[in-house]
Protein backbone atom coordinates (compact mmCIF):
# COMPACT_ATOMS: atom_id res chain seq x y z
CA UNK A 1 0.00 0.00 0.00
CA UNK A 2 1.39 3.43 -0.91
CA UNK A 3 1.41 6.15 1.65
CA UNK A 4 -0.53 9.33 1.01
CA UNK A 5 1.45 11.27 3.60
CA UNK A 6 4.65 10.77 5.55
CA UNK A 7 5.29 13.35 8.24
CA UNK A 8 8.70 13.57 9.94
CA UNK A 9 9.70 15.70 12.91
CA UNK A 10 6.87 18.16 12.44
CA UNK A 11 6.71 21.11 14.82
CA UNK A 12 4.23 23.92 14.41
CA UNK A 13 4.48 26.92 16.70
CA UNK A 14 2.24 29.94 16.93
CA UNK A 15 3.08 32.81 19.25
CA UNK A 16 5.72 30.68 20.98
CA UNK A 17 3.16 27.98 21.78
CA UNK A 18 3.61 24.51 20.34
CA UNK A 19 0.48 23.71 18.37
CA UNK A 20 1.67 20.44 16.81
CA UNK A 21 4.52 18.11 17.69
CA UNK A 22 4.51 15.02 15.49
CA UNK A 23 7.80 13.09 15.32
CA UNK A 24 6.51 10.51 12.83
CA UNK A 25 3.21 9.83 11.10
CA UNK A 26 2.40 7.80 8.03
CA UNK A 27 -1.06 7.86 6.48
CA UNK A 28 -1.70 5.10 3.98
CA UNK A 29 -3.71 5.89 0.89
CA UNK A 30 -7.11 4.42 0.27
CA UNK A 31 -8.43 4.69 3.81
CA UNK A 32 -10.98 6.81 5.62
CA UNK A 33 -9.24 8.30 8.61
CA UNK A 34 -10.65 10.34 11.49
CA UNK A 35 -8.58 12.93 13.35
CA UNK A 36 -10.04 12.84 16.81
CA UNK A 37 -9.37 15.38 19.51
CA UNK A 38 -10.85 18.03 21.76
CA UNK A 39 -11.19 21.66 20.70
CA UNK A 40 -7.72 23.16 20.52
CA UNK A 41 -6.00 19.78 20.14
CA UNK A 42 -4.50 20.87 16.81
CA UNK A 43 -6.89 19.15 14.40
CA UNK A 44 -7.43 22.17 12.15
CA UNK A 45 -3.70 22.95 12.17
CA UNK A 46 -2.89 19.40 11.10
CA UNK A 47 -5.55 19.48 8.35
CA UNK A 48 -4.06 22.76 7.09
CA UNK A 49 -0.56 21.25 7.08
CA UNK A 50 -1.84 18.24 5.16
CA UNK A 51 -3.55 20.59 2.69
CA UNK A 52 -0.31 22.62 2.43
CA UNK A 53 -2.23 25.82 3.11
CA UNK A 54 0.09 26.45 6.04
CA UNK A 55 3.63 25.32 6.74
CA UNK A 56 5.28 23.76 9.76
CA UNK A 57 8.14 25.54 11.49
CA UNK A 58 10.16 22.35 11.30
CA UNK A 59 10.01 18.95 9.68
CA UNK A 60 8.98 17.61 6.31
CA UNK A 61 5.86 16.20 4.72
CA UNK A 62 6.00 13.76 1.82
CA UNK A 63 2.96 13.62 -0.40
CA UNK A 64 2.68 10.32 -2.28
CA UNK A 65 6.40 9.71 -1.68
CA UNK A 66 7.39 13.11 -3.05
CA UNK A 67 8.96 15.71 -0.80
CA UNK A 68 7.04 18.97 -0.99
CA UNK A 69 9.34 21.96 -1.29
CA UNK A 70 8.38 25.49 -0.35
CA UNK A 71 5.41 25.47 -2.71
CA UNK A 72 3.11 22.73 -3.88
CA UNK A 73 3.35 22.00 -7.63
CA UNK A 74 0.04 22.42 -9.51
CA UNK A 75 0.01 18.67 -10.19
CA UNK A 76 0.38 18.00 -6.45
CA UNK A 77 -2.24 20.61 -5.51
CA UNK A 78 -4.68 18.85 -7.80
CA UNK A 79 -4.36 15.65 -5.77
CA UNK A 80 -5.79 17.33 -2.63
CA UNK A 81 -9.33 18.54 -2.00
CA UNK A 82 -9.94 20.59 1.15
CA UNK A 83 -13.21 21.47 2.84
CA UNK A 84 -12.86 24.07 5.60
CA UNK A 85 -14.85 23.93 8.82
CA UNK A 86 -16.94 26.88 7.68
CA UNK A 87 -16.62 26.67 3.92
CA UNK A 88 -16.56 29.91 1.94
CA UNK A 89 -18.44 29.96 -1.32
CA UNK A 90 -17.63 32.68 -3.80
CA UNK A 91 -20.38 34.93 -5.17
CA UNK A 92 -22.45 33.24 -7.86
CA UNK A 93 -24.32 30.00 -8.14
CA UNK A 94 -23.45 26.54 -6.87
CA UNK A 95 -22.33 25.53 -10.36
CA UNK A 96 -20.23 28.73 -10.69
CA UNK A 97 -18.29 27.71 -7.58
CA UNK A 98 -17.56 24.26 -8.96
CA UNK A 99 -16.61 25.63 -12.37
CA UNK A 100 -14.24 28.09 -10.68
CA UNK A 101 -12.47 25.26 -8.84
CA UNK A 102 -12.11 23.32 -12.07
CA UNK A 103 -10.73 26.29 -13.99
CA UNK A 104 -8.30 27.18 -11.17
CA UNK A 105 -7.02 23.61 -11.28
CA UNK A 106 -6.36 24.00 -14.98
CA UNK A 107 -9.02 21.54 -16.14
CA UNK A 108 -9.70 21.77 -19.90
CA UNK A 109 -12.67 23.99 -20.70
CA UNK A 110 -14.40 21.19 -22.62
CA UNK A 111 -14.36 18.89 -19.57
CA UNK A 112 -15.79 21.44 -17.11
CA UNK A 113 -19.57 20.92 -17.70
CA UNK A 114 -19.36 17.12 -17.36
CA UNK A 115 -17.16 17.28 -14.23
CA UNK A 116 -19.43 19.90 -12.65
CA UNK A 117 -22.42 17.66 -13.26
CA UNK A 118 -20.60 14.62 -11.90
CA UNK A 119 -19.55 16.40 -8.68
CA UNK A 120 -23.10 17.60 -8.01
CA UNK A 121 -24.45 14.08 -8.57
CA UNK A 122 -21.93 12.69 -6.09
CA UNK A 123 -23.23 14.96 -3.32
CA UNK A 124 -26.83 14.61 -4.47
CA UNK A 125 -27.29 18.32 -5.15
CA UNK A 126 -27.95 18.36 -8.86
CA UNK A 127 -31.22 20.24 -8.28
CA UNK A 128 -29.38 23.13 -6.66
CA UNK A 129 -26.89 23.71 -9.50
CA UNK A 130 -28.34 27.11 -10.40
CA UNK A 131 -29.12 28.27 -6.87
CA UNK A 132 -27.25 31.34 -5.62
CA UNK A 133 -24.62 30.16 -3.14
CA UNK A 134 -25.50 32.73 -0.48
CA UNK A 135 -29.01 31.29 -0.13
CA UNK A 136 -27.93 27.76 0.81
CA UNK A 137 -28.55 26.18 4.23
CA UNK A 138 -25.59 25.14 6.39
CA UNK A 139 -25.82 21.48 5.37
CA UNK A 140 -26.20 22.25 1.67
CA UNK A 141 -23.27 24.65 1.84
CA UNK A 142 -20.99 21.93 3.23
CA UNK A 143 -22.07 19.50 0.54
CA UNK A 144 -21.45 22.11 -2.16
CA UNK A 145 -18.00 22.67 -0.66
CA UNK A 146 -17.40 18.91 -0.89
CA UNK A 147 -18.62 18.89 -4.48
CA UNK A 148 -16.23 21.77 -5.23
CA UNK A 149 -13.33 19.93 -3.59
CA UNK A 150 -13.95 16.61 -5.36
CA UNK A 151 -14.93 18.06 -8.75
CA UNK A 152 -11.34 17.92 -10.01
CA UNK A 153 -11.07 14.33 -8.80
CA UNK A 154 -8.36 14.63 -6.16
CA UNK A 155 -6.85 11.54 -4.54
CA UNK A 156 -7.20 12.94 -1.05
CA UNK A 157 -10.19 14.67 0.51
CA UNK A 158 -9.52 16.61 3.71
CA UNK A 159 -12.46 17.80 5.78
CA UNK A 160 -12.20 19.97 8.87
CA UNK A 161 -15.01 19.26 11.35
CA UNK A 162 -17.49 18.49 8.57
CA UNK A 163 -20.31 17.53 10.92
CA UNK A 164 -20.26 20.49 13.31
CA UNK A 165 -23.46 22.54 13.64
CA UNK A 166 -25.53 20.17 11.50
CA UNK A 167 -28.76 18.41 12.34
CA UNK A 168 -29.10 14.63 12.15
CA UNK A 169 -30.57 14.57 8.64
CA UNK A 170 -27.82 16.74 7.19
CA UNK A 171 -25.15 14.70 8.97
CA UNK A 172 -26.58 11.61 7.27
CA UNK A 173 -26.55 13.31 3.84
CA UNK A 174 -23.01 14.50 4.42
CA UNK A 175 -21.88 11.03 5.45
CA UNK A 176 -23.38 9.68 2.23
CA UNK A 177 -21.48 12.30 0.20
CA UNK A 178 -18.19 11.46 1.92
CA UNK A 179 -18.83 7.72 1.56
CA UNK A 180 -19.55 8.14 -2.16
CA UNK A 181 -16.09 9.61 -2.56
CA UNK A 182 -14.32 7.25 -0.15
CA UNK A 183 -15.66 4.15 -1.87
CA UNK A 184 -13.84 4.95 -5.10
CA UNK A 185 -10.65 2.96 -5.44
CA UNK A 186 -7.56 4.47 -3.91
CA UNK A 187 -9.24 7.59 -2.54
CA UNK A 188 -8.11 8.80 0.88
CA UNK A 189 -10.43 10.70 3.19
CA UNK A 190 -9.18 12.44 6.31
CA UNK A 191 -11.66 14.29 8.49
CA UNK A 192 -11.34 15.91 11.88
CA UNK A 193 -13.95 15.60 14.57
CA UNK A 194 -14.32 15.87 18.32
CA UNK A 195 -17.12 13.29 18.22
CA UNK A 196 -15.78 9.80 18.87
CA UNK A 197 -18.97 8.15 17.67
CA UNK A 198 -18.88 10.05 14.40
CA UNK A 199 -15.30 8.89 13.94
CA UNK A 200 -16.24 5.28 14.58
CA UNK A 201 -19.28 5.45 12.30
CA UNK A 202 -17.41 6.63 9.24
CA UNK A 203 -13.69 5.99 9.56
CA UNK A 204 -11.76 2.75 9.40
CA UNK A 205 -8.89 4.21 11.43
CA UNK A 206 -8.46 7.00 13.94
CA UNK A 207 -5.65 9.33 14.92
CA UNK A 208 -6.02 10.64 18.45
CA UNK A 209 -4.69 14.14 18.96
CA UNK A 210 -4.14 15.62 22.41
CA UNK A 211 -2.56 19.06 22.80
CA UNK A 212 -0.82 18.77 19.44
CA UNK A 213 0.55 15.28 20.03
CA UNK A 214 -0.58 11.99 18.57
CA UNK A 215 -1.43 9.36 21.14
CA UNK A 216 -2.57 5.77 21.00
CA UNK A 217 -4.54 6.24 24.21
CA UNK A 218 -8.33 6.21 23.87
CA UNK A 219 -9.75 9.67 24.43
CA UNK A 220 -12.93 8.70 26.24
CA UNK A 221 -11.54 9.29 29.73
CA UNK A 222 -9.04 12.05 29.12
CA UNK A 223 -7.88 14.33 31.92
CA UNK A 224 -5.37 17.16 32.07
CA UNK A 225 -3.14 17.91 35.04
CA UNK A 226 0.29 17.13 36.46
CA UNK A 227 2.07 13.92 37.42
CA UNK A 228 3.96 13.76 40.69
CA UNK A 229 5.40 10.61 42.26
CA UNK A 230 3.11 8.19 40.37
CA UNK A 231 0.04 10.27 41.19
CA UNK A 232 -1.67 12.30 38.50
CA UNK A 233 -3.47 15.32 39.89
CA UNK A 234 -6.36 16.46 37.68
CA UNK A 235 -7.20 19.30 40.03
CA UNK A 236 -10.26 17.39 41.24
CA UNK A 237 -8.86 13.94 42.00
CA UNK A 238 -5.63 11.93 42.20
CA UNK A 239 -5.21 8.92 39.88
CA UNK A 240 -2.41 6.41 40.41
CA UNK A 241 -0.29 5.85 37.33
CA UNK A 242 2.88 3.82 36.82
CA UNK A 243 4.96 6.13 34.71
CA UNK A 244 8.44 7.48 35.02
CA UNK A 245 7.52 10.53 32.96
CA UNK A 246 7.92 13.76 34.83
CA UNK A 247 6.50 16.20 32.33
CA UNK A 248 3.26 14.35 31.58
CA UNK A 249 0.27 16.66 31.29
CA UNK A 250 -2.44 14.29 30.12
CA UNK A 251 -3.89 11.03 31.40
CA UNK A 252 -6.28 8.63 29.69
CA UNK A 253 -8.03 5.61 31.20
CA UNK A 254 -9.11 2.79 28.90
CA UNK A 255 -12.91 2.58 29.30
CA UNK A 256 -12.82 -1.20 28.78
CA UNK A 257 -10.33 -1.70 31.60
CA UNK A 258 -12.50 -0.16 34.33
CA UNK A 259 -14.36 -2.60 36.59
CA UNK A 260 -17.77 -1.55 37.86
CA UNK A 261 -19.18 -2.92 41.12
CA UNK A 262 -22.03 -2.01 43.47
CA UNK A 263 -19.66 -2.35 46.45
CA UNK A 264 -15.96 -1.49 46.96
CA UNK A 265 -13.74 -4.32 45.68
CA UNK A 266 -11.04 -6.02 47.76
CA UNK A 267 -8.27 -6.10 45.17
CA UNK A 268 -4.75 -5.08 44.29
CA UNK A 269 -6.05 -2.35 41.99
CA UNK A 270 -4.60 0.99 42.95
CA UNK A 271 -7.47 3.13 41.76
CA UNK A 272 -10.92 2.83 43.32
CA UNK A 273 -13.53 5.58 43.31
CA UNK A 274 -17.23 5.80 43.98
CA UNK A 275 -19.63 7.87 41.93
CA UNK A 276 -23.17 8.32 40.73
CA UNK A 277 -24.39 6.60 37.58
CA UNK A 278 -25.80 9.31 35.33
CA UNK A 279 -26.06 7.67 31.90
CA UNK A 280 -26.55 4.22 30.44
CA UNK A 281 -26.24 4.23 26.67
CA UNK A 282 -26.00 1.70 23.89
CA UNK A 283 -22.82 2.02 21.86
CA UNK A 284 -22.55 -0.40 18.97
CA UNK A 285 -22.74 -3.84 20.52
CA UNK A 286 -21.64 -2.62 23.95
CA UNK A 287 -23.00 -0.47 26.76
CA UNK A 288 -21.47 2.79 27.88
CA UNK A 289 -21.94 3.89 31.48
CA UNK A 290 -21.19 7.43 32.53
CA UNK A 291 -20.33 7.86 36.19
CA UNK A 292 -19.94 11.18 37.93
CA UNK A 293 -17.06 10.97 40.39
CA UNK A 294 -14.94 14.03 41.10
CA UNK A 295 -14.27 13.70 37.36
CA UNK A 296 -16.65 12.13 34.86
CA UNK A 297 -15.75 8.55 33.83
CA UNK A 298 -17.01 6.50 30.91
CA UNK A 299 -16.98 2.72 31.16
CA UNK A 300 -17.68 0.22 28.38
CA UNK A 301 -19.28 -3.04 29.51
CA UNK A 302 -21.14 -5.85 27.77
CA UNK A 303 -24.98 -5.99 27.72
CA UNK A 304 -24.72 -9.21 29.79
CA UNK A 305 -22.69 -7.40 32.45
CA UNK A 306 -25.30 -4.64 32.54
CA UNK A 307 -28.15 -7.07 33.22
CA UNK A 308 -26.17 -8.98 35.88
CA UNK A 309 -25.23 -5.76 37.68
CA UNK A 310 -28.87 -4.67 37.76
CA UNK A 311 -27.99 -0.98 37.60
CA UNK A 312 -30.34 1.99 37.71
CA UNK A 313 -29.67 5.63 37.01
CA UNK A 314 -28.70 7.51 40.16
CA UNK A 315 -27.10 4.44 41.82
CA UNK A 316 -23.83 4.92 43.63
CA UNK A 317 -21.31 2.50 42.13
CA UNK A 318 -17.61 1.80 42.47
CA UNK A 319 -15.03 2.03 39.73
CA UNK A 320 -11.73 0.17 39.99
CA UNK A 321 -8.85 0.04 37.57
CA UNK A 322 -5.19 -0.92 37.59
CA UNK A 323 -2.45 1.60 37.07
CA UNK A 324 -1.69 -0.25 33.85
CA UNK A 325 -5.09 0.78 32.45
CA UNK A 326 -3.81 4.32 32.65
CA UNK A 327 -1.76 6.03 29.94
CA UNK A 328 0.02 9.25 30.75
CA UNK A 329 1.67 11.45 28.15
CA UNK B 1 -24.84 90.81 -0.86
CA UNK B 2 -26.26 91.98 -4.19
CA UNK B 3 -22.91 91.39 -5.78
CA UNK B 4 -22.89 87.81 -4.56
CA UNK B 5 -26.44 87.04 -5.67
CA UNK B 6 -25.89 88.66 -9.06
CA UNK B 7 -22.70 86.69 -9.52
CA UNK B 8 -24.45 83.47 -8.54
CA UNK B 9 -27.22 84.11 -11.06
CA UNK B 10 -24.63 84.89 -13.73
CA UNK B 11 -22.82 81.64 -12.83
CA UNK B 12 -26.05 79.67 -13.24
CA UNK B 13 -26.69 81.25 -16.59
CA UNK B 14 -23.12 80.38 -17.68
CA UNK B 15 -23.78 76.76 -16.77
CA UNK B 16 -27.23 76.52 -18.32
CA UNK B 17 -26.22 78.34 -21.49
CA UNK B 18 -23.60 75.61 -22.00
CA UNK B 19 -20.81 78.19 -22.21
CA UNK B 20 -18.09 76.68 -24.40
CA UNK B 21 -15.31 78.19 -22.33
CA UNK B 22 -16.62 76.60 -19.13
CA UNK B 23 -17.20 73.18 -20.64
CA UNK B 24 -13.76 73.17 -22.25
CA UNK B 25 -12.27 73.72 -18.80
CA UNK B 26 -14.47 70.96 -17.31
CA UNK B 27 -13.51 68.59 -20.11
CA UNK B 28 -9.79 69.32 -19.65
CA UNK B 29 -10.09 68.75 -15.91
CA UNK B 30 -12.10 65.54 -16.17
CA UNK B 31 -9.96 64.02 -18.93
CA UNK B 32 -6.73 64.80 -17.05
CA UNK B 33 -8.06 63.35 -13.79
CA UNK B 34 -9.57 60.25 -15.42
CA UNK B 35 -6.25 59.52 -17.15
CA UNK B 36 -4.35 60.05 -13.90
CA UNK B 37 -6.81 57.81 -12.04
CA UNK B 38 -6.52 55.01 -14.60
CA UNK B 39 -2.71 55.14 -14.60
CA UNK B 40 -2.58 55.17 -10.80
CA UNK B 41 -5.16 52.35 -10.62
CA UNK B 42 -3.16 50.14 -12.97
CA UNK B 43 -0.23 50.36 -10.57
CA UNK B 44 -1.89 50.84 -7.17
CA UNK B 45 -4.49 48.06 -7.32
CA UNK B 46 -2.14 45.16 -8.12
CA UNK B 47 0.45 46.62 -5.72
CA UNK B 48 -2.16 46.93 -2.96
CA UNK B 49 -3.45 43.38 -3.49
CA UNK B 50 0.11 42.01 -3.55
CA UNK B 51 0.99 43.87 -0.37
CA UNK B 52 -2.16 42.69 1.41
CA UNK B 53 -1.64 39.07 0.41
CA UNK B 54 2.04 38.76 1.23
CA UNK B 55 4.13 39.11 4.33
CA UNK B 56 7.65 40.40 3.93
CA UNK B 57 10.33 42.21 5.88
CA UNK B 58 9.60 45.92 6.06
CA UNK B 59 5.85 45.59 5.41
CA UNK B 60 4.96 47.65 8.49
CA UNK B 61 7.42 50.40 7.49
CA UNK B 62 6.01 50.47 3.97
CA UNK B 63 2.51 50.81 5.44
CA UNK B 64 3.69 53.78 7.53
CA UNK B 65 5.28 55.35 4.45
CA UNK B 66 2.03 54.94 2.49
CA UNK B 67 0.06 56.52 5.32
CA UNK B 68 2.45 59.46 5.34
CA UNK B 69 2.31 59.87 1.55
CA UNK B 70 -1.49 59.94 1.71
CA UNK B 71 -1.33 63.30 3.39
CA UNK B 72 1.44 64.76 1.21
CA UNK B 73 0.53 68.37 0.22
CA UNK B 74 -0.12 68.71 -3.49
CA UNK B 75 2.16 71.72 -3.80
CA UNK B 76 5.07 69.61 -2.56
CA UNK B 77 4.46 67.13 -5.40
CA UNK B 78 4.14 70.11 -7.74
CA UNK B 79 7.39 71.54 -6.45
CA UNK B 80 9.35 68.28 -6.82
CA UNK B 81 8.06 67.64 -10.32
CA UNK B 82 8.67 71.26 -11.26
CA UNK B 83 12.28 70.68 -10.30
CA UNK B 84 12.43 67.61 -12.51
CA UNK B 85 10.54 69.02 -15.51
CA UNK B 86 11.79 72.58 -15.59
CA UNK B 87 14.27 73.48 -18.32
CA UNK B 88 17.22 73.15 -15.97
CA UNK B 89 15.93 69.97 -14.32
CA UNK B 90 17.12 66.43 -15.15
CA UNK B 91 14.01 65.77 -17.30
CA UNK B 92 13.85 69.29 -18.70
CA UNK B 93 14.46 68.21 -22.30
CA UNK B 94 11.28 66.09 -22.25
CA UNK B 95 9.35 69.33 -22.50
CA UNK B 96 6.68 68.28 -20.05
CA UNK B 97 6.37 71.45 -18.00
CA UNK B 98 3.07 73.29 -18.57
CA UNK B 99 1.51 70.31 -20.37
CA UNK B 100 -1.48 68.15 -19.37
CA UNK B 101 0.96 65.20 -19.12
CA UNK B 102 2.79 66.92 -16.25
CA UNK B 103 -0.50 67.38 -14.38
CA UNK B 104 -1.47 63.74 -15.07
CA UNK B 105 1.86 62.53 -13.67
CA UNK B 106 1.47 64.73 -10.58
CA UNK B 107 -2.11 63.62 -9.93
CA UNK B 108 -1.23 59.95 -10.47
CA UNK B 109 1.60 60.27 -7.92
CA UNK B 110 -0.73 62.10 -5.54
CA UNK B 111 -3.48 59.48 -5.61
CA UNK B 112 -1.30 56.36 -5.91
CA UNK B 113 -0.79 55.97 -2.13
CA UNK B 114 -4.47 56.71 -1.45
CA UNK B 115 -5.64 54.07 -3.92
CA UNK B 116 -3.04 51.53 -2.80
CA UNK B 117 -3.96 52.02 0.85
CA UNK B 118 -7.68 51.71 0.14
CA UNK B 119 -7.02 48.56 -1.92
CA UNK B 120 -5.05 47.06 0.98
CA UNK B 121 -7.95 47.91 3.30
CA UNK B 122 -10.42 46.39 0.81
CA UNK B 123 -8.51 43.09 0.66
CA UNK B 124 -7.96 43.02 4.42
CA UNK B 125 -11.65 43.55 5.06
CA UNK B 126 -12.65 40.71 2.70
CA UNK B 127 -13.81 37.45 4.24
CA UNK B 128 -10.74 35.87 5.88
CA UNK B 129 -11.67 32.56 4.26
CA UNK B 130 -11.45 33.97 0.72
CA UNK B 131 -7.69 33.63 0.19
CA UNK B 132 -7.22 30.21 1.88
CA UNK B 133 -10.19 28.92 -0.14
CA UNK B 134 -8.77 30.16 -3.44
CA UNK B 135 -5.32 28.74 -2.63
CA UNK B 136 -6.77 25.37 -1.65
CA UNK B 137 -8.71 25.33 -4.93
CA UNK B 138 -5.47 25.76 -6.84
CA UNK B 139 -5.18 29.51 -7.41
CA UNK B 140 -1.65 30.61 -8.30
CA UNK B 141 -0.33 34.16 -7.68
CA UNK B 142 -1.80 35.68 -10.85
CA UNK B 143 -5.20 33.95 -10.67
CA UNK B 144 -5.32 34.59 -6.92
CA UNK B 145 -4.85 38.34 -7.52
CA UNK B 146 -7.52 38.37 -10.24
CA UNK B 147 -10.07 36.57 -8.08
CA UNK B 148 -9.32 38.65 -4.99
CA UNK B 149 -9.86 41.81 -7.06
CA UNK B 150 -13.07 40.34 -8.42
CA UNK B 151 -14.34 39.47 -4.95
CA UNK B 152 -13.52 42.92 -3.56
CA UNK B 153 -14.43 44.86 -6.70
CA UNK B 154 -16.90 47.23 -5.03
CA UNK B 155 -14.42 48.32 -2.37
CA UNK B 156 -11.72 48.67 -5.03
CA UNK B 157 -14.06 50.72 -7.22
CA UNK B 158 -14.63 52.93 -4.19
CA UNK B 159 -10.83 53.37 -4.00
CA UNK B 160 -10.88 54.41 -7.66
CA UNK B 161 -13.64 56.97 -7.11
CA UNK B 162 -11.93 58.37 -4.02
CA UNK B 163 -8.71 58.73 -6.02
CA UNK B 164 -10.51 60.51 -8.86
CA UNK B 165 -12.22 62.83 -6.38
CA UNK B 166 -8.87 63.77 -4.87
CA UNK B 167 -7.30 64.27 -8.31
CA UNK B 168 -10.00 66.52 -9.74
CA UNK B 169 -10.12 68.64 -6.60
CA UNK B 170 -6.38 69.31 -6.23
CA UNK B 171 -5.05 72.68 -7.22
CA UNK B 172 -1.40 73.02 -6.14
CA UNK B 173 0.26 70.65 -8.61
CA UNK B 174 -2.06 71.57 -11.50
CA UNK B 175 -1.19 75.21 -10.99
CA UNK B 176 2.57 74.73 -10.71
CA UNK B 177 2.91 72.19 -13.53
CA UNK B 178 0.03 73.17 -15.82
CA UNK B 179 0.29 76.91 -15.70
CA UNK B 180 -3.45 77.50 -16.34
CA UNK B 181 -3.04 77.82 -20.11
CA UNK B 182 -6.43 78.42 -21.67
CA UNK B 183 -7.77 75.48 -23.65
CA UNK B 184 -4.72 73.38 -22.81
CA UNK B 185 -3.96 73.08 -19.11
CA UNK B 186 -6.65 75.26 -17.58
CA UNK B 187 -8.43 72.94 -15.14
CA UNK B 188 -11.45 73.73 -12.99
CA UNK B 189 -9.40 74.30 -9.85
CA UNK B 190 -6.69 76.43 -11.45
CA UNK B 191 -9.34 78.47 -13.21
CA UNK B 192 -11.20 79.08 -9.95
CA UNK B 193 -7.99 80.08 -8.17
CA UNK B 194 -6.48 82.25 -10.88
CA UNK B 195 -9.41 83.64 -12.92
CA UNK B 196 -11.21 84.86 -9.80
CA UNK B 197 -8.20 86.97 -8.90
CA UNK B 198 -8.47 88.52 -12.36
CA UNK B 199 -12.07 89.59 -11.59
CA UNK B 200 -13.84 86.66 -13.29
CA UNK B 201 -15.87 85.84 -10.20
CA UNK B 202 -18.87 84.45 -12.13
CA UNK B 203 -16.66 82.02 -14.02
CA UNK B 204 -15.05 80.86 -10.77
CA UNK B 205 -18.44 80.44 -9.16
CA UNK B 206 -19.83 78.47 -12.13
CA UNK B 207 -16.82 76.16 -12.07
CA UNK B 208 -17.10 75.85 -8.29
CA UNK B 209 -20.73 74.78 -8.64
CA UNK B 210 -19.82 72.21 -11.29
CA UNK B 211 -17.01 70.90 -9.08
CA UNK B 212 -19.51 70.56 -6.24
CA UNK B 213 -21.88 68.66 -8.55
CA UNK B 214 -19.04 66.29 -9.50
CA UNK B 215 -18.16 65.83 -5.81
CA UNK B 216 -21.81 65.16 -5.02
CA UNK B 217 -22.07 62.61 -7.84
CA UNK B 218 -18.91 60.87 -6.65
CA UNK B 219 -20.19 60.70 -3.09
CA UNK B 220 -23.50 59.38 -4.29
CA UNK B 221 -21.69 56.68 -6.28
CA UNK B 222 -19.59 55.82 -3.22
CA UNK B 223 -22.56 55.43 -0.91
CA UNK B 224 -24.32 53.32 -3.56
CA UNK B 225 -21.21 51.13 -3.77
CA UNK B 226 -21.05 50.82 0.00
CA UNK B 227 -24.62 49.57 0.00
CA UNK B 228 -23.73 47.00 -2.66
Amino acid sequence: MTSAYELSDITLEQQKKIILDIPQLTIDSGQCLALLGENGAGKTSLINLLAFTSRANQGSIRLFNQVVRSKLKPSQRRRIGLVHQQPFLLPGTVADNIRLALSLQGVKRSQIPALTQQALVQVNLIDLADQVASTLSGGELKRVAIARAIAYQPDILLLDEPFSHLDHRHIQLLEDSINNFAQQTGKTVIFSTHDRFQAQALANATINLVAGKITAAPLLNLYHGTLDQHFFNTGKMMIHATSELTNARHLAVDPREIIVSPQPLESSMRNSFSGRLILIAEEGHAIRLTIECAERFHVIISPEALSSLNLSLGDTIWLSFKSTAVTVF
Amino acid sequence: MNYFIESLLAAFSLITSLDANIYRIVLTSVSISITATLIAALLAIPAGVAMALNTFAGKASLQHLLNTLMSMPTVVIGLLLYGLFSRLGPLGNWGLLYTPTAIIIAQAILIFPIMMNLTIAAVNSADPRLVPTLISLGARPYTLTVHVIRATRYAILAALITGFGRAIGEVGAAMMLGGNIQGFTRTMTTAIALETSKGEFELGLALGLLLLIIAFALNFALSWLNKS
